[in-house]
C-alpha cells in the first residue's frame, strides 16, 4: 500500500509593490509577502525553518521501454554537507466524484533514499533526463491532526546542464507555496480535512487551492504582511 | 562492518550439486566446533526490460539484479554487472520499480541455509535455488569475522586472516573427500567504485559475482553435455 500525498498550493507574489494602496507609515518599501509568511509560519511552528536547496531531475523512460512511458524523479539535497539522494515516484491524481469533493489533491507517492550513483543506474536502464530544476526556499513541519509540511520555494532552471550554481528563477518574483501531508488509503479524508483546516491560518496572506486551480492575491495580504512584519519588529 | 568472504562450491567435473553435499559440509563445520546459530537467507532477482514492441534494442542491460541481504532488512541493492554499477536503496525502491513497469523481476533465486559461530568467525552455509523450487543449483558459503580486531576493515589486512581460515577449512573438507571444493569469490570492488572499507554494497557485489559463476558453470555443463 503506497503512501498518499495530499497537496494544496498557492503562487505567492513576493513583491515590494503596493498591491492595494496601503502603505505602512514611515516606510518607503512594503514588506515582501514571503518574509511575512515566514514570520507567520515561524509563529505557528515554534521551531526555525528548514532551508531547502533541492536539485530535482525528472527522468523519463526511453523509447520502447515499458508498455507505457514512465517517469521518475531523482532529488539531490544540496543543503546537506554531503549531498543526499532520493528517488521519488508520484502516481496519477485520485479521480472521480469523491476526489472532486476533496479540497486537496491526492496522489500516491513512493520514495526511496539511494546512494549517489542513482543517475548512472537509471541512465543505464534506459531513462533519459527530461528536465531539471532547482528549488530554493524553506520549509516548516507541523503536527496538526496530521504531519503537515509547508514549503515556500522559488523554482529555478539551469542554463547549462546540472549547473546549480547558475540557476535562474522560472517565474521571477513569484514563489510557490505548497502544503503537503502524508496519508494512507484509510485516513486520507481525515488528513485532507486537517490540511484544509490548517490552511485557514494562512488565509490572511494566501488563498490555497488544488494545483491547477488558479488563486488570486488575497485582498488583505499587504495589510496582513505589514502587520506581521511590524509585530516581529522587522524594520524595512 | 566486518569483512565477509563468499565462497562458491565448485563441483568436480562430472559431479553435480545435491543436498547430500550440503549436509556433508554442515557436518564438516560442526566437526571443527562450529555452533549452529540459526537460518539465513539472501534473495536475488533478475530484472528484465519490458518492451512496447518486441524488437529488442541492444542498449538495455541483461544483467540487472536486485538483492536483499539479511543484515540490512530495510535496504535493497541494485547491480548492473556489465557496467559495474551498484546502488544501495531503501526497500521501497522495489515498489518504485513495480510502479514504473519498465522492468520486471522475472527470475528470483534464494540463497539460504544455516549460520554457525566458529570461534571469532560467523559462517553461513547454504544452497542456491530458484525461489519456488527445492532443486539446488549451487552451494555457497559466507564467512565473516564477528569481532573487529583491526581498526579498519581493510581488505588487505583481512586477507591474512582469510588465508589462515582457508587452510583450516580445506583440511577439514579434504578429510571428507567431498566431490568439489569452495572457491573464493573475489570481485574487483574498485571497478564498482567501492572503497577498501567493506560495506553491504560489497556483499551485494559478491553475491552478484556468485550468480555469474553459477550461470557460467551451468552453461559450461550444458556445452559439455552437448
Amino acid at each position: 500500500m503506497s503512501p498518499l500525498i495530499l497537496s494544496i498550493v498557492s503562487i505567492g507574489r513576493r513583491t515590494r509593490d503596493n498591491v492595494n494602496g496601503v502603505r505602512s507609515s514611515g516606510d518607503h518599501r512594503n514588506p515582501g509577502h514571503v518574509e511575512a509568511l515566514e514570520i507567520l509560519l515561524q509563529g505557528l511552528c515554534g521551531v526555525h525553518k528548514e532551508r531547502l536547496r533541492i536539485h530535482e531531475l525528472c527522468l523519463k523512460s526511453g523509447p520502447n521501454l515499458g508498455h507505457v512511458a514512465s517517469e521518475v524523479r531523482v532529488l539531490c539535497d544540496l543543503e546537506q554537507p554531503d549531498p543526499t539522494w532520493m528517488v521519488r515516484h508520484i502516481g496519477g491524481a485520485m479521480r472521480g466524484s469523491g476526489a472532486d469533493q476533496i479540497s486537496v489533491l491526492v496522489r500516491a507517492m513512493v520514495e526511496s533514499k539511494v546512494s549517489k550513483n542513482v543517475l548512472r543506474l537509471f541512465y543505464a536502464l534506459g531513462y533519459k533526463l527530461d528536465h531539471e530544476l532547482l528549488r530554493v526556499g524553506f520549509a516548516f513541519h507541523f503536527q496538526r491532526g496530521a504531519s503537515i509540511t509547508v514549503t515556500v520555494s522559488s523554482v529555478n532552471k539551469m542554463l547549462k546542464l546540472h549547473a546549480t550554481d547558475e540557476a535562474v528563477p522560472v517565474t521571477p518574483g513569484i514563489q510557490l507555496v505548497e502544503v503537503t501531508a502524508l496519508a494512507s488509503s484509510e485516513n486520507y479524508t481525515e488528513v485532507a480535512a486537517a490540511v484544509s483546516s490548517f490552511c485557514e491560518y494562512l488565509a490572511p496572506l494566501l488563498h490555497l487551492s488544488k494545483p491547477g486551480t488558479s488563486t488570486g492575491v488575497v485582498s488583505t495580504a499587504a495589510a496582513a504582511a505589514a502587520s506581521l512584519m511590524s509585530d516581529a519588529g522587522v524594520t524595512t | 562492518m566486518p569483512m565477509k568472504w563468499v565462497f562458491h562450491w565448485q563441483p568436480n567435473v562430472g559431479t553435480t550439486v545435491n543436498s547430500q553435499i550440503i549436509s556433508e559440509v554442515s557436518q564438516c563445520v560442526e566437526s571443527i566446533n562450529g555452533v549452529k546459530e540459526g537460518r539465513w537467507k539472501v534473495t536475488l532477482a533478475f530484472y528484465k526490460p519490458i518492451f512496447r514492441d518486441q524488437a529488442v534494442p541492444a542498449e538495455y542491460p541483461r544483467d540487472f539484479l536486485g538483492i536483499s541481504l539479511p543484515e540490512q532488512p530495510n535496504r535493497h541493492y541494485f547491480i548492473i554487472r556489465g557496467q559495474k554499477i551498484v546502488l544501495e536503496a531503501d526497500s521501497s525502491i522495489q515498489t518504485i520499480m513495480e510502479k514504473l513497469q519498465s522492468y520486471k523481476a522475472r527470475v528470483s533465486l534464494t540463497f539460504e541455509g544455516t549460520q554457525y559461530q566458529l570461534g571469532d568467525f560467523q559462517l553461513r552455509v547454504g544452497k542456491v535455488a530458484p525461489s519456488n523450487s527445492e532443486n539446488s543449483r549451487g552451494i555457497v558459503m559466507e564467512q565473516s569475522k564477528i569481532v573487529e580486531y583491526l581498526p579498519l576493515s581493510s581488505m588487505e589486512k583481512s586477507r591474512q586472516i582469510l588465508d589462515g581460515f582457508v587452510e583450516i577449512w580445506q583440511e577439514a573438507v579434504s578429510k571428507r573427500s567431498l566431490p568439489g571444493h569452495f572457491m573464493p569469490i573475489e570481485p574487483n570492488f574498485a571497478e564498482f567504485g567501492l572503497s577498501d572499507h567493506y560495506t553491504s554494497q560489497h556483499t551485494a557485489v559478491q553475491y552478484a559475482a556468485v550468480m555469474a559463476q553459477l550461470i557460467s558453470a551451468v552453461q559450461t555443463a550444458q556445452t559439455v553435455r552437448n
